[in-house]
């Protein structure tokens, strides 16, 4: 017996090395391999090895191996560790409030002089907000692959249910709360919401646009920020009305709720009649078949404004194969790259060319009023570039959530993010 | 077996027990002392006791059967708000959903490569170092032993990304040779020490014998030592085995394609892809919970028929739980008969 | 033979741990090259309110959750020590829940606990009871995490049972002589006789519940709401792989290891003073 034991135990050592050694040896000698590395659900995933796989057949030369790790908390250890082990991932795919710490320690390789010699891309074909939001003290770090903003999601059944015109794209913060009221509804009478008017995530990236629209500002100086600056008194109104919705109005699903359900798995349950989401969950709604949807802009405050959602396609200046890796970046933002991208639903281009494009604008996929988020980007802006913003985001959120929840006071909140805030602020890494 | 304190101890506690009599005494027959009275009379008490333990097991028990419950709910639907079992029906074909949603097939395979080759290395290399730390003279052996019962201290948070500095530079980064590297030193030391334990327990003449017949280390350890310690090795093998089965921040830091996940971090990605869609979660709690629980169910009733080695004597931290458990109830089979 | 096990032991612990412990003096993101900063990094970590909140909640969960630990194990052991019909099956459902990975128990429990649909709280509804919202709300969710940890007594519970097995029945004889009833035998007799082990037994699972908090914290609250279950390991693995500052989390490490020092102190110099003599 014991000898089996021995056996076995060597012959798995062998298979374990072996396992090892699979990927290098299965590469055929000519060619070069990057890697690829993104945070997604199945649906985008899918929408990703489908342009890996058109990049292959168009360069033979270049394999990319896409890996995807899904939540963003998972996928930022990861390239962290990644990064340390100083085995970076060539290409990455990551938000612009998420690329600082990797821009300021410089591990990411500056695009410029790639896309300055390039044939195919110009400057010019992007829009500038995009570029804007990727360019670290006057380079451009990554390329960006989409730009869209959050907007309002709403089950069209439930507003017909409820003889409700459909929002318009003129609604103002008034009507949106008054829509949001007669679509919660105990159906059964027991006593306890069965049907939410609307579903959101307590987060400072979702309340940012109100705060913004109501003139208010989040940090004092968006060009040379030093400190919080929520308790001016616009931030406050607007904070203070995003709270609201859920403490006072009882539109949203409390704490308890939320935990039990989440808003995204009631609106797709047909339980929830509006939701605020970014584009990210266009594919896996496309599956909806229960219920009819369609977009709707944010409801309007006193100035037009919106928060800017971008992902873009960084380099690490630590891979070997940084032009094997630009080359599948500037694969995958040409019109046939971006094109593959959009058709999954997934992103809206960040080319300007494309966005006007049939492969986005199709009246035939959901959703309809797809050209809001065309019409939102004039007006959109960004959150300031610091390499501590996520500690930022992450003092702010735990103190949002717990106001948005009813479990403390706004003005109590306001205070403690403002202060546990204060050190990331000074230490500019 | 007989400690040395033993007698001493007895005969304290047989003392102190009569001035306690005579505290109780001005309480008169309160309520307390009927029922204590009421407890001396042994049928109820064991009554009593075997209700107790009848209803602590079920409450143990109660998770399991819940999560089975909530595994096979139909999806969709918000989750039932009353205690009936199966109000909307019984959705067998969640278990074929999740096969569906997510990988799950090929990272049990994946788990499973893992854990045996975890468990198999480990228990050549826990048994070598149990055999050696047993054998050793008594200098080199406290310090075997000392550096075992370090090791348990250290936190592996402590150790990751050192580990993984070093993992990279040996190329062994997405590889499932990062994962099993821990079977090197024995998976924990825990498992080591557990060796050393049972080996401890041989008596030197039988190894002297032997060693008279020209046996060298080698064989002394593959012919006397591990078939005297089958329990151990038993024990030994379901204790790693469970351990790289349930490892879950290592594949999460080491592996990169998503080919080669195992279970516990697919279980992490489908909790990330709709952390509320409860059914399909609890179907795929399931099945990662299944092998770990059959094994021990099977390690006991093996064990259990294999009375005829078991410890002797046992002492905290010197002896593994499942073992002594396993060993313990055996013993007073064998006393009985 | 020892060769393979003291190899791994230096390469993968030893000199790992040594260097996490180096990193707390020094300015890491591991990004760029480390530069010494000394006892800085302390400064800051005890300048920053979110580590005194993480300090006292781990301090809060450790001494609540083992002792309820040791308490459990010590009362379903000696309800579940005699060999009797159908014993070893509970003893088996209270062992396989220690069993379970860690990652299946805490996503178990999450379902257990969840405020509407889990079974706890229908099961209390049921009752007539309140329903607390466990996880969701602050004033709660630690203690939940406590009781997720303290019903794991299966290792304490086996320990015990073998620790009693050990006490010589010439003792219960002459105790039964005396006329001592079974209350007054457990507090003269079974109590002092198993002091040691469950002293032992304490402060292991001291120990194990701040090394073992992890995996919980990151599956069932992510340090929610606000920061009531941010505990100290969860705040060091935020530190080190989501925020990049490496030389902070290994500073975080430190004050872990100056908590749990003492007890695993205490631990190993109380085996040496009680089992000195049969130790060989």
């Amino acid at each position: 017996m014991i000898r089996i034991v021995g056996v076995l135990g060597i012959a798995l050592l062998l298979s374990a090395a072996c396992v090892a050694l699979e990927p290098s040896s299965a590469r055929a000698p000519e060619q070069t391999s990057v890697t690829f590395l993104i945070s997604g659900d199945p649906a985008d995933e899918e929408a990703y090895r489908t342009l890996v796989e058109h990049f292959m057949a168009e360069v033979p030369e270049i394999r990319v191996e896409l890996l995807n790790i899904p939540g963003q908390g998972d996928f930022r250890r990861r390239l962290t560790a990644d990064f340390a082990a100083g085995t970076p991932p060539d290409i990455f795919l990551i938000n612009y409030r998420r690329y600082g710490p990797f821009a300021a320690r410089d591990a990411i390789a500056p695009i410029d002089a790639f896309l300055a010699q390039s044939d195919v891309l110009r400057r010019e074909d992007f829009y500038p907000q995009a570029l804007a939001a990727f360019t670290w003290r006057g380079e451009l770090m990554c390329m960006p692959q989409n730009m869209s903003s959050p907007v309002i999601y709403y089950n069209k059944d439930l507003f017909d249910a409820a003889g409700l015109p459909y929002p318009t794209n003129d609604w103002r913060w008034d009507d949106f709360v008054n829509v949001a009221q007669m679509l919660t509804r105990d159906l059964n009478g027991d006593g306890e919401i069965d049907q939410y008017g609307f579903g959101v995530e307590a987060a400072l990236v979702r309340a940012a646009p109100f705060i913004w629209m109501n003139g208010g500002e989040i940090v004092d100086d968006p060009a040379a920020p030093t400190a919080l600056a929520l308790a001016e008194p616009a931030s406050r109104e607007a904070l203070a009305w995003f709270v609201s919705l859920q403490n006072a109005h009882r539109v949203v699903p409390d704490a308890v709720a939320e935990a039990a359900e989440s808003s995204l798995s009631r609106f797709l349950n047909g339980r929830l009649a509006m939701l605020m989401e970014s584009r990210r969950v266009v594919p896996e709604f496309r599956r909806i078949e229960a219920f009819d949807w369609d977009v709707a802009p944010l409801p309007q405050g006193k100035e037009q404004a919106s928060i800017l959602h971008s992902d873009a396609f960084c380099i690490a200046a630590a891979s070997p194969y940084r032009e094997a890796a630009w080359r599948f970046v500037e694969f995958a933002n040409t019109r046939v790259g971006q094109t593959i991208l959009a058709r999954s639903g997934r992103t809206i281009p960040s080319r300007i060319d494309l966005a006007q494009d049939p492969a986005f604008l199709d009246a035939q996929a959901r959703p309809h009023n797809s050209r809001i988020f065309l019409d939102a980007i004039p007006t959109l802006r960004a959150f300031p570039a610091l390499a501590t913003w996520a500690d930022i985001e992450g003092a702010v959120d735990a103190e949002l959530k717990q106001a948005f929840y009813g479990q403390i006071a706004l003005d109590d909140a306001i205070a403690a993010a403002t202060m546990r805030s204060a050190e990331f602020f000074s230490r500019q890494e | 077996m007989q400690r040395r304190k033993t007698p001493q101890r007895a005969s304290g506690a047989a003392t102190a027990v009569k001035p306690m009599q005579a505290l109780s005494a001005p309480f008169g027959s309160t309520a307390l002392q009927r029922i204590v009275r009421l407890w001396r009379r042994k049928r109820i008490g064991r009554l009593l006791r075997h209700v107790l333990a009848w209803s602590v097991a079920a409450l143990y028990a109660a998770p399991l059967l819940w999560l089975l419950v909530a595994s096979l709910q139909p999806v969709g639907q918000p989750p039932p708000r009353t205690l009936a079992w199966f109000p909307q029906g019984v959705a067998w074909s969640n278990y074929l959903e999740i096969f569906r949603v997510a990988p799950l097939g090929r990272q049990i395979g994946n788990s499973l490569l893992v854990s045996v080759a975890g468990a198999l290395i480990t228990l050549l290399t826990a048994s070598w170092a149990g055999f050696a730390m047993s054998r050793l003279p008594a200098s080199s052996r406290r310090w075997l032993v000392g550096l075992a019962l370090l090791l348990m201290l250290i936190p592996s948070s402590a150790v990751w990304l050192p580990r993984y500095v070093l993992f990279s530079g040996m190329g062994l980064l997405d590889s499932y040779a990062a994962l099993v590297a821990p079977a090197l030193l024995g998976t924990r030391s825990l498992l080591a020490l557990m060796y050393y334990w049972s080996f401890h327990r041989i008596s030197c003449e039988i190894y002297d014998s032997a060693s008279l017949d020209g046996a060298g280390v080698w064989a002394l350890w593959r012919r006397i030592a591990l078939p005297l310690a089958r329990p151990t090795t038993l024990a030994v093998a379901v204790l790693a085995f469970t351990h790289y089965w349930s490892d879950f921040v290592d594949p999460l830091l080491f592996l990169k394609s998503t080919q080669r996940f195992t279970i516990a971090v697919g279980l992490r990605m489908l909790q990330q892809m709709d952390a509320t869609n409860w059914p399909l979660l609890m179907a795929a709690v399931v099945v990662m919970v299944a092998p770990v629980l059959v094994l021990y169910l099977l390690l006991q009733i093996i064990l259990d028929k294999d009375a005829s080695l078991h410890l002797r004597s046992s002492r905290l931290w010197r002896d593994a739980p499942i073992h002594l458990q396993l060993s313990a109830g055996s013993r007073t089979k064998e006393e009985r008969r | 033979m020892a060769a393979p096990f003291v190899f791994g032991a230096l390469l993968l612990v030893v000199l790992p741990a040594f260097l996490s412990f180096a990193l707390a003096f020094v300015q890491y993101d591991a990004l760029s090259p480390p530069t010494w900063r000394g006892i800085e990094n302390f400064a800051v970590i005890f300048r920053r309110e979110v580590f005194w909140i993480a300090l006292r909640n781990t301090l809060v969960f450790a001494f609540s959750a083992a002792p309820l630990q040791a308490l459990g194990a010590l009362m379903i052991a000696l309800l579940l020590h005699p060999e009797r019909r159908g014993v070893r099956v509970h003893r088996a459902a209270v062992y396989l829940t220690s069993v379970l990975p860690d990652v299946a128990y805490a996503l178990i429990w999450l379902w257990l606990l969840n405020p509407l649909y889990g079974p706890i709280n229908l099961t209390l509804a049921w009752l007539g009871l309140p329903t607390p919202a466990w996880l969701v709300d602050p004033r709660t969710a630690l203690a939940s995490l406590v009781i997720v940890a303290a019903v794991r007594v299966g290792e304490g519970m086996l320990l015990l049972i073998a620790a009693r097995r050990t006490a010589p029945d010439s003792i219960y004889d002459a105790a039964q002589i005396d006329g001592a009833d079974r209350l007054r035998t457990f507090w003269h007799i079974t109590l002092p006789w198993l002091a040691p082990w469950l002293l032992l037994l304490l402060i292991r699972d001291l120990v194990m519940a701040i090394h073992s908090s992890l995996t919980p914290v990151i599956l069932m609250t992510g340090g929610g709401p606000g920061y009531a279950t941010t505990l100290l390991p969860f705040l060091m693995y935020e530190e080190a792989f989501t925020h990049l500052r490496l030389g902070e989390a290994a500073a975080m490490m430190v004050v872990v290891f100056a908590l749990i020092g003492p007890p695993i102190g205490l631990a190993g110099w109380l085996t040496r003073r009680w089992w000195r003599e049969d130790a060989a």
